[in-house]
């Protein structure tokens, strides 16, 4: 955004971006390492059938 | 959006997450013991005609007396066991003709089979916690030694659709018991996608990937259609939630949510009116989105799906409730 958009006048506050992408990103790693042990016991694809059997046709 | 079907909406990548690295480590280690492909087992005698029963480890299992039931009932078709109803099945006469398995926890899941390791109650309290076997939550100890004997017994006559991500002593404890394995590999992601794990997989054993749905109830669903064929499918034991009145404690993901969300946990949890037994259910996140799942595989499935499970939150258009007796008879169609 900041490229885009440029001021007039000068700002009393540091505005410190990259420590608030960094703290984004420890939350989001948080939630995914926590959400991770409410997931099931086995994966779901999908619209990719029940069976996969390599080149044999899909059942 | 509610809280509990927010976190519902991410699960599909989170059990991606929480299951592949180990399941695609217990692939290689199991990879010496393969000897049968479950497509095997679709050639196999397993009971009669194109019915089968389906009979997962929910409360309405105990609560709505379904084995009893479905043994004074004559079923005479085919009858798939997740691993987590086995000891209630074998506790009530019917033996099943498949046991399926696919979770690879290392130490909880061999306990479905009877632990012979454990001698004394362990730390990890999610037996005695857990709604799935009530036998387990009384006395850990005896209840595994009975089961021990149980299966011991009768493992020579059944067989077990196992996933190549199962820990190996669940693969040692039913190879003893004299079970024969026939293997499957779960499908992590898109096989079409460059460097998919299920290709990869594939490609290493040979074995086919099944679409599991997220839990082993929905996987042995899908073992009883897609790999055995049968056309007219009944579930017992399929509630995908709690029974009305159920303290948050004893849910299976509380401490997992409780870790998460701290005091503000319950919210999310989630209330579903069953119509068929008039009551509102409890499920959670994880419940909540298998259930979702289901539906939607059930929509695009090659056979009918009646649920008998009398409780729980897994009904719709392409998943009718109906009694078990109704089922048996041939019908239930609504």
């Amino acid at each position: 955004m900041t490229e885009f958009l440029k001021g007039n006048y000068e700002l009393t506050v540091k505005i410190e971006e990259p420590a608030d992408e960094a703290e984004t990103s420890a939350t989001e790693e948080f939630e995914k390492k926590a959400l991770s042990r409410l997931g099931g016991s086995i994966c779901f694809v999908r619209k990719k059938g029940f069976l996969w059997n390599g080149d044999t046709p899909e059942k | 959006m509610e809280l509990g079907r927010r976190i519902a909406s991410r699960l599909t990548e989170a059990t991606f997450e929480r299951v592949a690295a180990v399941g695609l480590a217990n692939a290689e280690r199991n990879q010496r013991v393969i000897r049968h492909s479950i497509l095997e087992l679709a050639e196999a005698s397993l009971g009669e005609g194109n019915s089968a029963v389906v009979v997962a480890a929910g409360p309405s299992l105990h609560r709505r007396r379904s084995l009893e039931r479905l043994k004074a009932s004559a079923f005479t078709g085919t009858i798939v066991a997740v691993d987590g109803a086995l000891g209630a099945c074998l506790r009530h006469g019917v033996t099943p003709h498949v046991v399926v398995t696919v979770d690879p926890h290392a130490e909880r899941i061999v306990r479905w089979f009877g632990d012979p390791m454990l001698v004394a109650p362990p730390r990890d309290d999610y037996f005695r916690r857990q709604e799935m076997d009530p036998a387990h939550a009384h006395d850990e100890i005896m209840a595994n030694r009975v089961l021990i004997e149980l299966v011991d017994r009768c493992g020579p006559g059944m067989k077990v659709a196992i996933a190549t991500s199962a820990a190996p002593a669940v693969v040692d404890r039913c190879e003893k018991a004299g079970m024969t394995l026939y293997w499957w590999n779960p499908m992590y992601d898109d096989y079409d996608r460059p460097g998919s794990l299920s290709r990869r997989l594939h490609a290493m054993n040979g074995l086919p990937c099944l679409n599991g749905g997220g839990n082993v109830g929905t996987a042995a669903w899908v073992v009883t259609h897609a790999v055995l064929g049968k056309t007219r499918v009944g579930l017992l034991g399929m509630d995908f939630g709690y029974v009305p009145g159920t303290p948050y404690a004893r849910t299976q993901y509380y401490p997992e949510l409780r870790e998460l969300l701290g005091d503000g946990f319950a919210e999310a949890f989630i209330h579903v009116e069953n119509p068929f037994v008039s009551e509102t259910w409890l499920t959670d996140p994880a419940y909540y989105w298998f259930r979702d799942v289901f539906l939607e595989m059930a929509g695009a499935a090659g056979c009918e799906t009646f649920n008998c499970t009398e409780g729980g939150i897994l009904f719709g258009a392409n998943v009718p409730m109906a009694a078990l007796e109704t089922f048996v008879a041939g019908g239930g169609r609504p």
